[in-house]
This record gives C-alpha cells, sequence and structure tokens, in this order.
C-alpha cells in the first residue's frame, strides 16, 4: 500500500519530522547534524525538503542545498518509516538511491530509529492501518 | 538485557584515537604489553572519529590470550548479536553484512551450519589440488611479471580465487567483488576513501558487494550448479528459505572472511622471511615436515584480525573489574597473540613454536574461524611454491592499511632476484 497523494505524503511522511521536532530528545539530536535532507517519491509525485537546523519540513525545492537527496516510491517510504526496509539492501537493488552523503544518512540511523514507532502510532491514530507493513 | 553506565575513569593509555590505529603494530604493541603486565582488563574511551557518534561511553579492552579465550567461548555472557567491530557500526549496516558472524546460538549455530560443511578438512582436501594449481600459476605470474608489487600479483589471487570458486561466482566477477570487500574493511583509510566518509566507504563497498551477490543468488535459483551459492539458494532453515538479505549477508560476510585474511597472513609471512632468513632456510631443510608449525606461527605473528568486540548481557566480573549488562568488551587478538605468560619469546618468528596456542583465527567457542582449514591449505600451497620456486624472493616496507579491524596490507614491492 502506499499514499494517495502528495498531501498525505506530506501529511504522514513529513509528520514523522514534525513530531521529532518537538521531542526533547531526539529534536535537539536533529538539529545537531546540521542537516538539510530531501525526499523525491514517485508514486505518487512528491518533494520534501527536511531542514534540520531550522527544524521544519517543506516543499520548496528551490530554497534550499540539501546534503543528500534519497529517491523512492511512496511504498518504499512508508515501509521504510516502519524499519521494514535496509538502506544497503534497497540500493543494491535500486529501491532507494541516495544522491550526496550517504554517510549522513547513516549518522541518522540511530535517530530514525526511534522514528519508527511515531510513524506507526501516527498511522493507527488516524485508523490507517491499511498503511501498516 | 539491562544497561547500567558506570561513570569511571578512562585509562591512560590509548587504545580507541585514530593515531593508535595508525601506528605500527610494533608500535601498538608497547602499549599492549603494559596493559597486559598491569591492567589485564581496562576502560577506555570509545573509538575516535569515524562512522557515528559513540552511542557508548567507552569500551574494555581484554589483552591477555587467557581472558580473550574465556571471553570468545562464554558466549551466553559476552554476545556477538549486538555487532562485532570496536566502533559504532549503524544498524542497517550490521544487518547487511554480518550474517552469522554477529549472532548467537541457537540462529547462529542453524546459519554457520549451511555453510560450514563445505569448509570441513574433508572437504578442503577435495580442493587442495585445485588450490595448488591456482598456486603454481600464481607463482608462474610472478616469476614473469619480476619485480613488481606483491599484493597484488601475489597475496591477493589465491584468497581471491579460492572462496569465489567455492562460491561458484563467474570469473568476470570476482575483482569487482573482492575489492568491495576491500572497502568494507578500509573505512578508516584516508587513502581508500579518497575524500569520502568513512560511512561512504563502507556504505559503497556493502552495495556493490550486495548488488554481486544478489544477481548472482538469482542466477543460481535459475542455473544450479555444484557450488555454495547453490547450497544457500536451496537452503532452509526451520522449514524456510533463506531470505534474500540473509543470502547477501552470507555473500557479504564470506566475502571479507575469503579475502582479506589470508592475503594479509601471505603479505606479512613473506615480510617475515624476508626479515628473518634463517626461518625460510629453516624451513625449506624440511618443507613438509614443519609447514604445519610454521603455518600456525605465521598466524600468531601476522595476526590477520586485530579484534573483535563482544556485548556483555549479564553482570560479569573479570580481574575484579565489573562489567556492566550493555557494556562492550574489545578482544585485542593482536596482544593475545605477543602474551609473554603464554609465548617463550614472543617477538621471535619461529617457525618451530609448539606448541603455538595463538588466537589468530579467534579464541576458541563457536566464532572460532570457520575457514581456519581452507585457509591453512592456501598458505602450504603458496609457500610451497613461493619458497622453493623464488628463493630470492626479497620484499619491501609494506604500506599499512589504516584501522582498527584487519591487518591490511595496501601494497608491498617485492624483487625476485
Amino acid at each position: 500500500m502506499s499514499f494517495s497523494d502528495d498531501e498525505e505524503v506530506r501529511r504522514y511522511i513529513g509528520g514523522i519530522f514534525e513530531t521529532a521536532f518537538k521531542d526533547e530528545e531526539i529534536g535537539p539530536k536533529l538539529a545537531d547534524t546540521g542537516l538539510v535532507l530531501k525526499f523525491a517519491f514517485t508514486e505518487p509525485d512528491s518533494v520534501l525538503i527536511v531542514d534540520m537546523v531550522g527544524q521544519r519540513v517543506h516543499q520548496d525545492a528551490e530554497s534550499s542545498s540539501p546534503g543528500a537527496t534519497m529517491s523512492m516510491k511512496g511504498e518504499t517510504a512508508n515501509a521504510y518509516w516502519q524499519g521494514k526496509v535496509n538502506l544497503p539492501f534497497a540500493m543494491a537493488r535500486g529501491r532507494i538511491t541516495v544522491d550526496g552523503n550517504v554517510a549522513d544518512l547513516l549518522k541518522l540511523a540511530p535517530m530514525a530509529k526511534k522514528l519508527y514507532p511515531v510513524y506507526i502510532e501516527n498511522l493507527r491514530n488516524d485508523g490507517r492501518e491499511d498503511l501498516l507493513v | 538485557m539491562t544497561t547500567t553506565q558506570t561513570q569511571r575513569d578512562y585509562d591512560s593509555l590509548p587504545v580507541s584515537s585514530l593515531s593508535f590505529w595508525a601506528a605500527t603494530a610494533e608500535e601498538r604493541e608497547t602499549t599492549f604489553r603494559e596493559l597486559r603486565e598491569k591492567r589485564p582488563i581496562s576502560w577506555h574511551r570509545p573509538l575516535e572519529g569515524s562512522l557515528m557518534p559513540p552511542q557508548q561511553d567507552g569500551i574494555w579492552a581484554v589483552v591477555r590470550n587467557e581472558d580473550i579465550r574465556k571471553v570468545s567461548k562464554e558466549h551466553d555472557i559476552f554476545s556477538s548479536a549486538y555487532g562485532v567491530q570496536q566502533e559504532e557500526v549503524p544498524d542497517e549496516i550490521l544487518d547487511a553484512a554480518q550474517s552469522f558472524l554477529g549472532m548467537d546460538p541457537p540462529r547462529h549455530t542453524r546459519l554457520r551450519k549451511l555453510v560450514s560443511a563445505a569448509f570441513t578438512p574433508k572437504q578442503v582436501v577435495k580442493i587442495e589440488e585445485q588450490i595448488k594449481n591456482q598456486a603454481t600459476r600464481i607463482v608462474d605470474g610472478l616469476l614473469d611479471a619480476g619485480d613488481c608489487d606483491f599484493v597484488q600479483q601475489v597475496s591477493k589471487k589465491l584468497p581471491m580465487w579460492t572462496i569465489y570458486e567455492m562460491m561458484g561466482l563467474p570469473m568476470q566477477e570476482r575483482e569487482s567483488a573482492a575489492h568491495a570487500a576491500d572497502g568494507m574493511v578500509s573505512w578508516a583509510d584516508e587513502e581508500v576513501a579518497a575524500g569520502r566518509e568513512p560511512g561512504t566507504v563502507l556504505n559503497d563497498s556493502l552495495v556493490t558487494l550486495l548488488s554481486i551477490g544478489l544477481e548472482f543468488a538469482e542466477h543460481r535459483r535459475a542455473h544450479p550448479a555444484d557450488d555454495l551459492m547453490t547450497n544457500l539458494v536451496q537452503a532452509e532453515v526451520d522449514g524456510q528459505r533463506l531470505t534474500d538479505e540473509e543470502i547477501g549477508a552470507f555473500f557479504v560476510l564470506l566475502s571479507v572472511a575469503g579475502n582479506d585474511t589470508t592475503r594479509n597472513t601471505i603479505s606479512l609471512a613473506t615480510k617475515a622471511f624476508s626479515d628473518f632468513p634463517d626461518q625460510r632456510a629453516l624451513l625449506l631443510e624440511d618443507f613438509d615436515g614443519r609447514i604445519g608449525t610454521a603455518i600456525e606461527e605465521f598466524v600468531r605473528w601476522v595476526t590477520p584480525v586485530m579484534t573483535f568486540r563482544r556485548t556483555v548481557v549479564k553482570d560479569v566480573e573479570l580481574h575484579g573489574q565489573h562489567i556492566s549488562a550493555g557494556e562492550w568488551v574489545v578482544l585485542f587478538y593482536s596482544s593475545g597473540n605477543r602474551d609473554e605468560r603464554v609465548f617463550t619469546d614472543p617477538y621471535r618468528f619461529d617457525i618451530t613454536r609448539k606448541p603455538n596456542q595463538h588466537v589468530g583465527f579467534g579464541g576458541g567457542g563457536v566464532h572460532f574461524c570457520m575457514g581456519n582449514m581452507l585457509a591453512k591449505t592456501q598458505l602450504r600451497a603458496i609457500f610451497d611454491q613461493l619458497l622453493h620456486r623464488v628463493p630470492d624472493l626479497e620484499v619491501g616496507e609494506p604500506s599499512y592499511l589504516v584501522g582498527n579491524f584487519v591487518r591490511g596490507v595496501k601494497s608491498m614491492p617485492c624483487t625476485i632476484g
């Protein structure tokens, strides 16, 4: 299952970071990374810019220069944020491509792990069991 | 497992700094010698720099031979399931790369068994002739090449051929796979990284290896043959076929373990013969009679795998030090192989040393090197050729890989006389 449109991607994937920025433990750690990440999704087409320093998620690709861009289908993103996709495997199979510094993404890994339950909880709270992998 | 971290002072001797791992093995040994004598269990800072910010307050260093054996055997206290590197490695990488190396029984036992049958003495004897033929061809190539880089021309070739022949990997893929396997142990080396971050070196290498491994697995499903990959794609554990992820991780583990250990032993044992020609002469006097003990000494002398880590899962005491569940214990095999409590004259390269209780294949227990027989067979074959056919072989100074895991030689000039 995947998202139906750009708005859902924004709400659910963007929502992960918006929740994380408010978290007392994870928020400052994300800011410390100094990263700006771009996510380019297909099926549905969508772009998200996650500015860890500015602690905001937006869709204005022109206004930031990301350190890395991760491209994947919406379905892969949904599974990834539930902890069901291994990044190196997904890259080996071409399901995720990374343009830029992949080392930055690996440094995010311990924090990303803490966000999986947040995402799953968000889906449940919204009655979106259809998106659970 | 509960985690209790206690505030305590770090040891005054470094085993975690980048400069420590950029120094030579001989320089590091001065630190290990003092630790062995005065503080067999010591608390150190987390590894400096590298892949990601440390999540641990520090590491416990285990430096005596006897203690390395104890920790290695007690897998119910000292677990491999939380990673086996001295430094923090992202879980994503561990999951994709470690296979049974990063597991405890019973899962470790079930997965290791799938490939261990191919590495038994009986099975290794079956391919011994092929290994000898390869060693002959490699030394033919050396004689044709003349003065050259010994690592490229000799050391890397036999392990690469052997492990990939066993797996059945097509010839055209072998160089790229071996190169990627090198990258898996080279993330701390600036020359190899060439401006890339350590995490990028590791991930790029891993993705390359996985791509080759997964494509090869797919090929073997459609075209089975008599090789290890076919066994893996057809194997079942608890009634289930292995997943692609499990097969990929097997491929990565066997690639790294098969390439980057025996290669460095070949390089540095050759260096030892250049440095100690009396030992070369001694071996040549009775090659068949002495090669057995000589090989054990090569592995002790070189110690190609310098460290492995365990994570304590139950509070335990070692030499009066309380170690809490969740803390990391690092086994320093290089130190264990110079332990004066076990070895008479440990700094002497002695091909007749017996007994030789080195921990170069590990300290025993379930993670003892599965490929030890294969490595010994390769070492016997290549040194039989080198010593008999290239009597004037001399090597220059090795260029060492910077890192805390494999004692790697990137290049080493040689002259054949």
